[in-house]
């Protein structure tokens, strides 16, 4: 959760709520921020560490494993209609990066402000080409668009 | 209800720690804004 602090301006500047969830109490919380996540990250952790200890927020996101009594690296990106747009879940011994959540959240803003007239295609980064989609495009998307512009 | 992309996001109420105090989350009271949700397996842990 270092990482995300550490990066916390890029989601902010997005206009971005984080909330972390864990089985922990939010006691536990204060004193991991306390005791070691300040001591990595300045001013310490800046979002809400929210505590799900019946493991039910879990559960309702498909993230609570019963058997160890623990929640998976599950990463979701909720739109401003409370609809989830995209979901990530790693078991625990792999860490996430951040910037890849950047970039998809930063794709998703860019077709919510199209209206959907917009696609972006893989890697799709702001700047770069997007797609529109409809009839003339239908078998064209190579004469726009390669794998090489990733 | 379980969470899927297109769909709305299972609601929640809980309790949380933030900048020095504590509080509640409402995930419903943050309609509007995105929203990153990031669980984790647990403090003090090394990743």
């Amino acid at each position: 959760m270092s990482a995300v602090a550490a990066q916390y301006d890029a989601l902010e500047a997005l206009g971005v709520e984080v909330f972390s969830v864990s089985v922990d109490s939010h006691f536990v919380h204060k004193m991991w921020n306390d005791n070691e996540l300040s001591k990595m990250v300045d001013g310490g952790v800046p979002f809400h560490m929210l505590s799900d200890q019946a493991g039910n927020i879990g559960r309702a996101y498909g993230v609570y494993d019963d058997q160890q009594g623990i929640e998976l690296r599950g990463r979701f990106i909720i739109d401003p209609d409370g609809v989830i747009q995209a979901m990530e879940v790693m078991t625990p011994p792999v860490g996430r990066k951040l910037a890849e959540t950047v970039r998809q959240i930063q794709a998703f803003q860019h077709v919510r402000a199209t209206g959907g007239a917009e696609a972006t295609p893989a890697g799709w980064e702001p700047g770069k080409l997007t797609l529109k989609p409809g009839a003339d495009l239908v078998g064209k998307v190579w004469e726009v668009w390669k794998p090489s512009m990733e | 209800m379980v969470a899927r992309v297109g769909q709305k996001a299972p609601d929640f109420a809980a309790p949380a720690y933030y900048r020095g105090g504590f509080t509640n989350v409402k995930l419903s009271d943050y309609a509007g804004k995105w929203v990153m949700l990031c669980f984790y397996p647990g403090d003090f842990t090394f990743v």
